[in-house]
């Protein structure tokens, strides 16, 4: 069956910058947050959200792994 | 919410009946703990695996805060649980064995795990004070169990084949030992709702029954024909048997007795 990988993103405190933290592999959105959550557990997040790669829209680099994902997902 | 309970001023009978109430609860999240823990390196995904060990240890927690609520009414949770044997756990009966399969593990975290949140729920609002305070973070921490284990049970369902097949023979065997154990309704288990402590059965089963039958209705089973199994070991509040014995030494941690750290 069809992993997506989706990429994940958190900040510690409420204002705090958003970071890229990591990434997981799972085949939806439900499975990708509980993945996201225990596997980037090692910090009390204040917020975690995730989005899929393919979903991300590289700006002034076409040829970054945010590119070929969006090449590879289209 | 009912009345603050005063477990120094229950009569004998209704602490023995809480203190088994809670005996179940903890050994049955110690359990399950454990069968989370068989899977860490079998797991479908390293993420699922990694999901695995953290829910283990998330069950872990939650048995340790249950059985340190013994101290209310004046046990030393130590002795119970390091010292007991296999005979004297009361956890629920559908996991006494290793889950042979991944299918089986995830039908024990959306019914096993998902009975036990059941009751816990109805725990958390009834009228133990130490319940009160304690269990909702851990029922706040299982909604992610209760993610991963839906969406497996309906991917795996909707897989067919020998993936349904397994799904289906766990659901049915999990079954009937789970039923028995949330529709309790012993005397020990009606003194426990005469206090307030815990919903009535009829209300325990019909918000599990609700909770799973969209997922045994997947694999053809009309979680409302089936049947509790009949017998039932009214000291411990469980179907009769035991966990198996590597299980229980895993429980009691006997390996690692010389470094306890109470």
């Amino acid at each position: 069956m069809r992993e997506i990988v989706y990429d994940v993103f958190a900040r510690k405190d409420r204002g705090d910058q958003l970071v890229h933290i990591g990434y997981v592999d799972a085949f939806d959105d439900e499975t990708a947050k509980v993945y996201a959550w225990k596997t980037y557990d090692e910090e009390k997040w204040f917020e975690m959200c995730i989005v899929e790669r393919s979903a991300i829209i590289p700006v002034n680099h076409d040829d970054g792994v945010f590119a070929k994902a969006r090449r590879i997902a289209g | 919410m009912s009345d603050a309970l005063d477990p120094a001023k229950m009569g004998t009978a209704d602490k023995a009946a809480l203190e088994r109430l809670i005996l179940t609860l903890a050994d049955s999240k110690r359990l399950m703990g454990i069968r989370y823990s068989d899977w860490l390196l079998g797991a479908p995904s390293i993420e699922t695996g990694i999901a695995a060990s953290s829910m283990a240890q998330d069950e872990w927690g939650h048995a340790r805060l249950l059985y340190s609520m013994l101290k209310d009414m004046g046990i030393d949770p130590g002795p119970v649980e390091h010292d007991r044997q296999a005979e004297e756990y009361a956890s629920i009966g559908s996991l006494d064995e290793e889950m042979p399969d991944w299918a089986a593990l995830v039908a024990a975290i959306v019914l096993v795990d998902g009975a036990i949140s059941v009751v816990l729920s109805s725990f958390a609002t009834g009228s133990f004070e130490s319940a009160r305070g304690r269990v909702p973070k851990m029922l706040s921490e299982e909604e992610f169990h209760s993610s991963l284990g839906a969406a497996w049970y309906r991917r795996l369902a909707a897989a067919g084949g020998e993936a349904k097949e397994l799904l289906t023979a766990a659901t049915k065997s999990i079954l009937p030992p789970t039923l028995a154990w949330v529709g309790a309704a012993d005397d020990s288990t009606g003194r426990m709702v005469a206090a307030g402590v815990i919903a009535p059965a009829e209300d325990r089963l019909a918000t599990f029954r609700g909770a799973a039958r969209e997922f045994t209705a997947l694999v053809g089973i009309d979680i409302d024909a089936v049947d509790a199994t009949p017998e039932w070991d009214g000291a411990r509040g469980r179907t009769p048997g035991h966990p198996n014995e590597e299980a229980v030494q895993r429980a009691r941690g006997d390996l690692n007795r010389a470094l306890f750290v109470e």
